[in-house]
């Protein structure tokens, strides 16, 4: 019990920064980046070609996190740039649907040219005791990881950029008539947000291999989590993230993996329902 | 000068796709259908010899059943629906599961199986309408269905044969089996399919379906029922998914998680229909022509089909975002009508 729950913070902690990726991209401008986790296994993939090139481990970690954040912002650059002309729900269904077509020309072009493509960043070590049962040391590297980007996210939030950001999201009428050019905010969060993609892949083959198929799964695993905390809701994807994370080890240890996957969606589908603006939402 | 209404205009939901009246005569409302039956009718001629070409032209039929099922939800009603796979995979596997199983007469087990996916998707719609859901939130809850319904099949291994799938064998012996005899079938309820479509467009139906559709907002104002009408869109759309799924459980024989797996089918019919043209009748026959030809030339390509998958939703909906059909029927309209005049010039 004790480790299930230990286990699932740590899951935890990556599930919500990849919900903050996710949501933070919705909160912008109503897009739900379906290539999200394509963006990750991009990144995953560059880490494990360089450093089976031979360079460094933190050298390869630098280029994935590079290669997440680069592919983001041409697709901001690019494709994004129509969708931000459109308004209202066709805005949202637009974004959806050409980042779909993203997704799958990513996921084909790198199944096609790395087909068994795996990263997995093998920390080694004896297990550490953490209140009484033994951690993995790349368990342990993760959390710590997680938690750093955590506390930059905060220190973000107070900086002008920051700040320019949160006012886009608020509105973005408002925030322009003071003078703040959302495209170019909208550029440095999509940037953020291949980052984090690219981290929360890198964080995840310390404890179990990414293999080249697992964009879907992480698209749908921020999906989950955002909706959970509330689309465009930063701090409630955080939450939503480890509270799901707990849930989910929890219900895999007890019930089984199916049951999981339900449990995670049935909780999307709930929240959607029952309280559409989140975990943290207060009623409109 | 007149004030524009932009704040109307601009929250409500501008269509893709196009939701023109359908034409008033009878004739002239039911021959493109005359025509497509005929033209699908010939094709067993051709490749009536070879087993694997005709399972092949099977499979496109149901993927044009599928299509035209999500024409009725999401081009006529705008709920995006993302669970087309699996409300086929309710009516295949519970018809599949009643009569091995059960022991039921085959056709009480499809007729079972297509009230089960009636009634799932109705109740998506009804709650989809009832949480006034906008149309994000419509596709990741139907989203969340989708993908809880496949690992329930993968979960319930002793009564769905989880990965490696089940055998139907109700089937086995009758006429379902035999590709040629299936082929008809389903041209039939295609058919079928396409003539409930225009029937729904002519009647009352279909002029709230094409007014909730242009302006949600203004339909409601003009005293149409939206809820009532998205529900109807729901269940006559889910039954023909359901009963589609059922009759290919049994023709086919065989079925597993794959045959009604997301990325499988809903990707698909999604880009089949928008190539073909949302909410226009012939869309989804256009667009499940199309497919099954580019799938069996490009078959040889592997991934390669993917790539080209992704790059061809990215060309449809920054390009002609009204799909094919009526892109064609643009171009073609003017030379008509110079055609026309030409001819009744007076000499």
């Amino acid at each position: 019990m004790k480790a299930s729950i230990l286990d699932g913070i740590v899951l935890g902690l990556q599930f919500g920064l990849l919900g903050v990726g996710m949501t933070l991209v919705y909160g912008l401008g109503g897009v739900l980046n379906l290539a999200y986790g394509q963006i990750a296994v991009l990144a995953a993939m560059v880490v494990a070609i360089t450093l089976t090139a031979g360079a460094p481990t933190l050298v390869a970690a630098g280029a994935g996190l590079l290669a997440g954040a680069a592919t983001s912002v041409v697709l901001d650059r690019t494709l994004m740039r129509p969708v931000y002309r459109q308004r209202g729900e066709r805005r949202v269904l637009l974004g959806l649907l050409l980042t779909l077509g993203v997704a799958f020309v990513i996921d084909g072009l790198l199944t096609w040219r790395y087909p068994t493509g795996t990263l997995r960043l093998g920390i080694g070590g004896e297990p550490v005791p953490v209140l009484g049962i033994g951690m993995r040391v790349g368990s342990l590297w993760a959390t710590g990881v997680s938690l750093a980007v955590a506390a930059l996210l905060l220190l973000f939030r107070a900086t002008t950029p920051g700040r320019a950001a949160h006012a886009v999201i608020q509105d973005e009428v408002g925030a322009r008539l003071v003078g703040i050019n959302p495209a170019a905010v909208r550029t440095l969060i999509f940037a953020a947000s291949g980052t984090l993609a690219a981290l929360v892949a890198e964080t995840r083959s310390m404890t179990s291999p990414v293999t080249v198929t697992a964009g879907f799964d992480f698209t749908i695993l921020a999906l989950i989590v955002a909706v959970v905390g509330g689309l465009g809701n930063v701090a409630g994807a955080f939450l939503a993230g480890v509270l799901l994370g707990i849930v989910s080890t929890l219900s895999a240890f007890y019930i089984g993996q199916y049951i999981t996957t339900i449990v995670l969606l049935a909780a999307a589908a709930l929240t959607i329902l029952l309280r559409p603006r989140g975990l943290l939402g207060r009623s409109p | 000068m007149t004030a524009k209404p932009d704040a109307i205009v601009e929250s409500g939901a501008a269509p893709l796709g196009v939701s023109a009246r359908p034409p008033r005569s009878l004739i002239r409302a039911f021959w493109p259908i005359a025509v497509t039956a005929a033209m699908l009718a010939l094709v067993p001629l051709r490749l009536g010899d070879s087993r694997y070409l005709m399972g092949l032209a099977v499979d496109a039929l149901v993927f044009g059943a599928y299509a035209i099922a999500f024409n009725v939800i999401f081009g006529s009603t705008n709920q995006l629906f993302l669970c087309v796979g699996a409300l086929a995979g309710v009516g295949g596997y519970t018809s599949a599961i009643l009569s091995d199983r059960a022991g039921l007469p085959m056709v009480a087990g499809m007729l079972l199986a297509t009230a089960l996916a009636t009634a799932l998707g109705g109740l998506l719609s009804w709650v989809a309408v009832r949480r006034s859901l906008d149309v994000i939130f419509t596709g990741i809850v139907t989203l969340a269905f989708s993908l809880s319904f496949a690992s329930l099949l993968l979960g319930q291994r002793n009564l769905t044969g989880g990965e490696t799938g089940l055998l139907v064998s109700a089937g086995v012996g009758t006429f379902l089996q035999d590709r040629v005899a299936a082929y008809y079938l389903f041209l039939g309820m295609l058919v079928a399919f396409l003539v409930v479509f225009r029937v729904l467009q002519r009647s009352h139906i279909g002029w709230a379906f094409r007014a909730l559709r242009d302006n949600e907002l203004s339909a409601e104002l003009a005293g149409i029922d939206v809820a009532r009408y998205r529900v109807y869109a729901g269940l006559i759309g889910s039954a023909m998914l359901g009963i589609t799924g059922a009759v290919f459980a049994h023709s086919d024989g065989f079925i597993s998680p794959s045959t009604f797996d997301f990325g499988h089918v809903d990707v698909r019919v999604l880009v089949m229909l928008a190539f073909g043209g949302l909410g226009t009748l012939l869309g989804p026959v256009v667009g499940t022509v199309v497919f099954a030809v580019m799938d069996e030339i490009l078959i040889d390509f592997g991934q390669l089909r993917t790539i080209l998958y992704g790059l061809l939703i990215i060309a449809l909906f920054l390009g002609f975002k009204r799909g094919a059909v009526p892109a064609v029927a643009d171009f073609l309209r003017p030379l008509a009508r110079r055609a026309r005049s030409w001819v009744r010039r007076p000499l």
